[in-house]
């Protein structure tokens, strides 16, 4: 073996590979797009399988490098993006033992996940959008996972959301996913305040958010508090834990794929891979440390519940990976890292897997059922059935109305800022000119029919 | 919970009985029967009733203009058709001497269409660059013709529940009854359910505390519930808490049904045949909902109703301009030409115009397509019986082959026939005249395999051989711990501890089937047949066929065990005397049942065949065999004048319409001198097959490297193994037709899998007994694939379920768009993509008074055809005329020029081709 391909220039641009494939890939299908190109099922499908093999083939190579070369972790500096005085955007990325799994596992799956969406979504008007939106989910979790910093991070994390809430609402025609995905890009959007903040208040602490510097003694006790509950707030939006959980199920609107790799997958276990990172910080802040293994427990609790009385196959689902990922964000406060990381492995593999043969649910129970003879016990422990009727009865109505979360954030934080902004609208007018007034949803009306001749092509051709 | 039993003759329960029939009819999709979607009207003729309907759910009647219009830019529909369909309504003159009604319609259909939206005219005369002249000519008619006055007063619809309130409910409402109908998913069933849904709601909220989710709502089924109101007095409580006055009570019940309407159904199903549910029978009644549904109403916050903004008058007058505008301007009037019309004439005009609304001329379209499509069928048949004559096979066929009469069946019948032209085919429908409650080895109790409208009598029950009872024993042990293990999986990684280690530890195991199942899937399929084979060897069995003895009437369920000698005749003779195969019987005749595997499809049942209740007729099919095998059996069959030599043996099989897989039972118990002849049949209907997939192929867009036919054989068999694959087969997507005669009718043509081919003999038929046996067989079956996939495909996203994409299984009984919907009925995009909205046209081999005769002797039959939800027409055996039904009565065809197109082979006819193709004549060799 040839030394000089050790060096680290080499593993430099392998590795670079892994985040600039898929964002290659978003670039060109957007530009051919941009243009006019109508390209074939095929061709987008073909490209796809190839970018992510080769994505998998950078990240597997890019391991064995830096393993190679005996180093426990690879620091990238790509340079500058942008100057602002003293600060410096830096495009930095980190490989470790942490990123280098998640990004094999998210270059993996989504490559799965389009082959499955080749045949799955043929002939769909919105084949082209769907995958355009993969890639750039693709590029944006390959980011996130690799990104070297927390600003760049956000970079990644944000595009995953917003590729996310664009898929929910993939049926765009219909009432159900916009008001889904508005509410989900909401809950996002809240939740991702702790994230800006949070690193705003790590550069006015440390004056630095890079990921490799950051080690117990980074911050004082109080200020990893701060910014250890901020960054706690974030991976609860995006992991779907209490009291945010609700958007889960309503994400299950879009087509099954987008369903397994972001909900099942890769999406909701960035907010668990935002507290692995900021691990270091909530060692110095016991209370930061609580809060994350409160929360962990209290979800992974609701999730059982919640989960053992939804009789529909993509909510069981979703309450199954709300009590999962509970349990993980548990076991990061407890320090299990390793398990933590093989938990997020695992469950995205088996959740994934799961939910692609959702559809089958039918044909599995009657399998199950006819080869146990016509009678199937009820699985599992029934920890209600130990409770005094009454209370059984309660807890039942208080898992089927997922723990009253959704009545509580609807009455303490949507109705307050809708009135808010009502009485916004009301001052604006007042002082002449405001914005057009009529309920939000209606802003939906152009583009439903802008897509209904699509829809009818597809039907009468 | 009953509902009122002391009051019989309530009005309430018969205003809901009355409307339960508007709701969708499906039942738990798990078993999927084909009927029509809008049974309820079917009372009525069919336009009537579409636009009844239409006006009603808000649904789409026929296909849209555009559509219809694309059809007669490509052809589909010409000039002529429409003549011929305008010259059936009554003429009048509009103007006379100048314009009558007749050229008024042509002219219109002819011309490019009306816009209908004020928006979309407003921007086209300000920007769609109008000449003046045309602009002229339309402010003449703004100018000229005088909007008719509306009734303005008309009473606004006070009693509807407002759609912000529906906002609140109806999640609500969709989350309750999700959890009550539950057949198994969710491990902790709704408490009290036993009781039915209001007592089980009731129950629910009955602790102290509960969080509510709509103010007041504890309280009001406390009261309810102190007062002991069944679901009947809730419901008029309700109404009158509501305030709804009882002239206005039956809409508001239809709005509140229809709100959620899948669901509504759903209840209103299993409440009729609560042995529907796959697994749990939850005591349904459809009252019971509206008790609950009205409950959470009037207990819903009402806020300040928004006031939907009227649509304006003048918006609709720029509508009306718009289309006597382009009337006018196809009709190449002048303003000069208008002003000089009489007042009365302008507006003897202006109703004409006005009264072919876009509707009406959908409705026009929509019979000229089907006229198109009837000349299209009947031309190839009526120049088989007047140039060529008929194509029987030569002396006795090599070997006889039953099939259902399945229009998916029709190629691969051709395909046989084709390559060995001694091979005859016949069509009977698939349940082989069998109606039987059976249960295989696998399965834990009996099914119903017959048509839906026929109640089995008699159970049938398959048991391992005797020398293979052992291998029976350890086979189901080991059913039963996979079962174990099964379920383990499936439900440990959604708890927590078993979750815990199955996630963390075991995870990442299900890359393996994960990466197979999605790159690999047919080899993930034979490796699991494989594994089957290996650990779950199949032991040989037998069917409890035979009960010889009269008096050993074993009663299960009310069901006799097995049939008699007498009742085996029967149902022998019952399938071959109406084909008219009753001497000539080859050495060797195959029966296939069939039925459709694929995954991750809750539609799959729908694939099966629908003449055995929507379950696979495999069983059927073998049943037949060993009754015809019987030598009782065919002693008593001798006295009906049926003659099935001792050399011949019927052998059983099933055919898988998605993976095009044969299979043929019994075979050890077939006397060893026949073994050679069925060595060459099974070699030829593995050819024919292949040849079969290889022609389905050419319709999936995505099977474009299947070149040959064993590249065909395995494009459908991964299709049906694969998870993604939203189209395991295209089903009945193609049908239209039903051809009820003899084989020599179509052998040889090309029908594109588009004809349901019944075997019927008029020669052996005197009294039509056998005609009308079939026809109350086919007819329900036929006209009901034909009618659901006509309403899924022209309103895909109501009548229909729309895209299968989004969709999500919910308590094993349906399918919601995404996490909380209404209950999706009807067919999924997806399977009726390709569908040609044609009222199935039935053609029959008979007398046309013998056609009518049968028809009116049926009442399903009578009731569609009298209002033409269905189409027929009689080919006359002796004289070979064909008679047309018509809505006033038989008319004779008259032949049109123009040939059949022949091809050397089927193969040649269609390679290259994607869309539906006409009919040809394939030359076969030897067939002459």
């Amino acid at each position: 073996m040839d030394s000089s391909w050790m060096t680290s220039d080499t593993m430099r641009t392998v590795l670079f590979l892994t985040v600039a494939l898929p964002g290659t890939g978003f670039l060109l299908l957007a530009l051919s797009w941009l243009v006019g190109i109508q390209l074939p099922e095929k061709v987008v499908a073909r490209a796809t399988g190839l970018i992510y093999s080769a994505a998998a083939l950078c990240v597997a190579l890019g391991a064995w490098l830096i393993r190679a070369a005996h180093l426990p972790s690879l620091h990238a500096d790509y340079g500058d993006w942008f100057r602002v005085g003293e600060y410096a955007f830096k495009f930095e990325l980190y490989f470790d033992g942490v990123s280098l799994p998640l990004l094999g596992l998210t270059t993996v799956l989504t490559g799965l996940v389009a082959a499955f969406s080749r045949t799955y979504m043929h002939r769909e008007p919105g084949f082209l959008r769907f995958f355009l939106l993969l890639h750039l989910f693709g590029f944006g979790a390959t980011l996130g996972f690799a990104a070297g910093s927390f600003d760049l991070l956000v970079g990644g994390w944000e595009l995953v959301g917003l590729s996310s809430v664009l898929l929910i609402s993939y049926f765009f025609e219909r009432q159900g996913p916009v008001t889904s995905a508005l509410r989900v890009f909401a809950t996002y959007r809240s939740a991702d305040v702790g994230l800006l903040v949070g690193i705003f208040a790590l550069h006015h602490f440390r004056h630095s958010a890079a990921l490799p510097a950051l080690d117990a003694h980074t911050l004082d006790p109080q200020q990893a508090t701060i910014v250890g509950l901020l960054l706690l707030l974030a991976s609860m939006g995006k992991a779907a834990q209490i009291p945010f959980s609700g958007w889960l199920p309503r994400a299950m609107e879009g087509p099954t794929p987008s369903s397994a790799i972001f909900y099942g997958a890769i999406s909701v276990h960035l907010g668990a891979y935002l507290l692995l990172r900021a691990r270091p910080l909530l060692e110095s802040s016991p209370v930061a440390l609580g809060a994350v293994a409160l929360v962990g427990l209290a979800t992974a609790l609701h999730g059982v519940f919640v989960g053992r009385v939804c009789p529909d196959a993509k909510t069981s689902l979703a309450y199954a990976a709300v009590t999962q990922l509970g349990l993980i964000f548990f076991e990061i406060a407890m320090g299990w890292t390793t398990l933590a990381l093989l938990h997020i492995l695992g469950h995205s593999t088996i959740r994934t897997l799961q939910f692609l043969r959702a559809p089958s649910m039918l044909h599995e129970y009657h399998r199950i059922h006819a080869a146990a003879g016509g009678h199937v016990e009820g699985g599992g422990l029934s920890l209600e059935a130990a409770l005094p009727f009454p209370l059984r009865r309660r807890l039942y109505w208080f898992a089927v109305d997922r723990a009253h979360l959704d009545r509580l954030l609807d009455s303490v934080a949507v109705r307050p800022l809708s009135r808010l902004s009502a009485w916004l609208v009301g001052i604006d007018q007042k002082l002449g000119g405001g914005p057009p007034t009529g309920p939000g949803p209606q802003l939906v009306a152009p583009a439903m029919t802008a897509a209904m001749p699509e829809q009818v092509d597809v039907l009468h051709d | 919970m009953k509902t009122a039993s002391h009051h019989p003759a309530h009005g309430l329960e018969h205003i809901v009985e009355h409307l339960a029939h508007l709701l969708p009819a499906q039942g738990p999709i798990g078993v999927f029967i084909h009927h029509n979607t809008l049974h309820a009207f079917q009372h009525l003729p069919f336009d009537e009733a579409v636009q009844s309907a239409a006006r009603l759910y808000g649904n789409e009647p026929y296909m849209t203009e555009a559509a219809y219009r694309r059809d007669f830019d490509r052809g589909r529909i010409t000039v002529g058709d429409l003549d011929v369909v305008l010259g059936w309504e009554a003429d009048e003159p509009i103007i006379p001497f100048l314009l009558d009604r007749r050229a008024l319609r042509r002219a219109v259909l002819l011309a490019p269409p009306a816009l209908d939206d004020a928006a979309e005219i407003s921007w086209w005369l300000a920007e769609g660059g109008v000449s003046s002249q045309r602009r002229q000519l339309f402010d003449a008619c703004r100018r000229l013709f005088r909007a008719p006055a509306v009734n303005s007063a008309a009473p606004a619809h006070k009693a509807a529940t407002p759609p912000a309130v529906r906002a609140i409910i109806d999640p609500l409402m969709i989350r309750l009854c999700g959890a009550f109908l539950d057949q198994g998913v969710a491990y902790w069933p709704m408490p009290d359910r036993q009781h039915g849904f209001l007592a089980a709601v009731r129950t629910l909220f009955e602790t102290t505390r509960a969080v509510e989710p709509l103010p007041g709502l504890a309280a009001e089924l406390a009261r309810q519930r102190r007062h002991h109101w069944t679901a009947l007095q809730t419901v008029e409580e309700m109404l009158r808490r509501l305030d709804i006055d009882v002239a206005a009570q039956e809409e508001f019940l239809r709005d509140e049904l229809l709100a959620l309407g899948g669901w509504a159904g759903m209840f209103y199903r299993l409440q009729e045949e609560p042995y529907l549910a796959p697994h749990e029978r939850v005591p349904c009644s459809l009252m019971e909902y509206l008790a609950v549904r009205l409950t959470l109403v009037a207990c819903a916050p009402r806020n300040e109703a928004v006031e939907a903004p009227a649509a304006g008058a003048e918006a609709a007058e720029l509508v009306m301009t718009s289309a006597l505008f382009t009337a006018a301007d196809a009709l190449g009037y002048r303003i000069s030409d208008l002003e000089a019309f009489s007042r009365e004439n302008r507006e003897r005009f202006q109703r004409e115009v006005l009264a072919f609304h876009p509707i009406e001329r959908r409705r026009v379209w929509h019979v000229a397509y089907e006229y198109h499509h009837e000349r299209d069928v009947l031309r190839p048949i009526a120049e088989r019986l007047h140039k060529r004559g008929r194509r029987p096979v030569a002396g006795t066929p090599k070997a006889q082959v039953f099939f259902c009469i399945d229009e998916r069946e029709e190629s691969i019948r051709r395909h046989l026939e084709e390559l060995d032209p001694r091979v005859e085919t016949l069509g009977a429908a698939g349940f082989f005249g069998v109606a039987m409650d059976y249960a295989g080895i696998d399965d834990p109790h009996g099914v119903s395999l017959c048509p839906v409208v026929v109640k089995p009598q008699h159970a049938i029950r398959e048991q391992p051989v005797a020398e293979h009872a052992d291998l029976h024993e350890r086979r189901r042990a080991l059913r039963r711990l996979w079962s174990q293990f099964a379920q383990g999986a499936l439900k440990s990684s959604r708890t927590l501890w078993l979750g815990w280690i199955s996630t963390a530890i075991l995870g990442l195991f299900s890359m393996f089937p994960l990466l197979i199942r999605i790159l690999a899937p047919r080899r993930y399929g034979q490796l699991m047949a494989r594994l089957n084979d290996l650990f779950l060897p199949e032991p040989r069995t037998e069917v409890t066929l035979m009960r010889n003895d009269e008096h050993g009437h074993h009663l299960s369920e009310g069901l006799v065990l097995g049939f008699t000698v007498a009742e085996k005749v029967d149902r022998v003779a019952s399938v071959l005397a109406p084909a008219g195969l009753m001497t000539r019987f080859s050495r060797l005749v195959v029966v296939l049942g069939h039925g459709s595997t694929s995954l991750n499809n809750p539609h799959e049942s729908a694939h099966d065949c629908g003449a055995c209740g929507g379950r696979r007729g495999g069983p059927n099919a073998r049943l037949f065999a060993a009754m015809a095998n019987h030598p009782d059996v065919r002693l008593a069959l001798r006295d009906r004048g049926i003659m099935i030599p001792a050399d011949t043996w019927f052998v059983g099989g099933y055919h898988d319409t998605s993976s095009d897989e044969v299979d043929l039972y019994d075979l050890e118990q077939m006397p060893r001198d026949h073994d050679a002849e069925l060595a060459e049949l099974r070699a030829t209907l593995d050819r024919a097959r292949a040849a079969n997939a290889h022609e389905r192929a050419r319709r999936f867009e995505s099977a474009d490297n299947a070149h040959n036919p064993k590249q065909g054989l395995e494009h459908v068999e991964a299709r049906a193994e694969h998870l993604a694959e939203p189209r395991p087969e295209y089903g009945h997507c193609t049908n239209a037709v039903c051809v009820v005669g003899r084989r020599e009718l179509t052998r040889g043509l090309f029908l594109d899998r588009r004809y349901f081919l019944v075997s019927y003999d008029p020669a052996t038929d005197t009294q039509g007994q056998y005609l009308t046996r079939l026809m109350s067989a086919v007819g329900p079956v036929c006209g009901g694939i034909s009618l659901e996939y006509y309403f899924s495909f022209v309103d895909n996203q109501r009548y229909g379920c729309g895209t299968k994409l989004p969709h999500n299984i919910t308590g094993l009984v349906g399918v919601m768009d995404g996490h909380s919907s209404d209950l999706r009925t009807g067919l999924p995009l997806q399977m009726v993509e390709i569908h040609e909205p044609v009222r199935i046209l039935f053609v029959v081999e008979t007398s046309a008074e013998q056609l009518a005769l049968t028809i009116s002797s049926i009442p399903f039959v009578e009731e569609v055809a009298r209002n033409c939800w269905v189409r027929f027409a009689a080919v006359d055996p002796e004289t070979s005329q064909i008679s047309i039904l018509r809505p006033w009565g038989f008319e004779l065809y008259q032949p049109e020029p123009g040939e059949t197109p022949r091809a050397p082979s089927s193969f040649q006819w269609y390679a290259g081709h994607r869309a539906h193709l006409p009919v040809a004549e394939i030359e076969m060799a030897g067939a002459r």
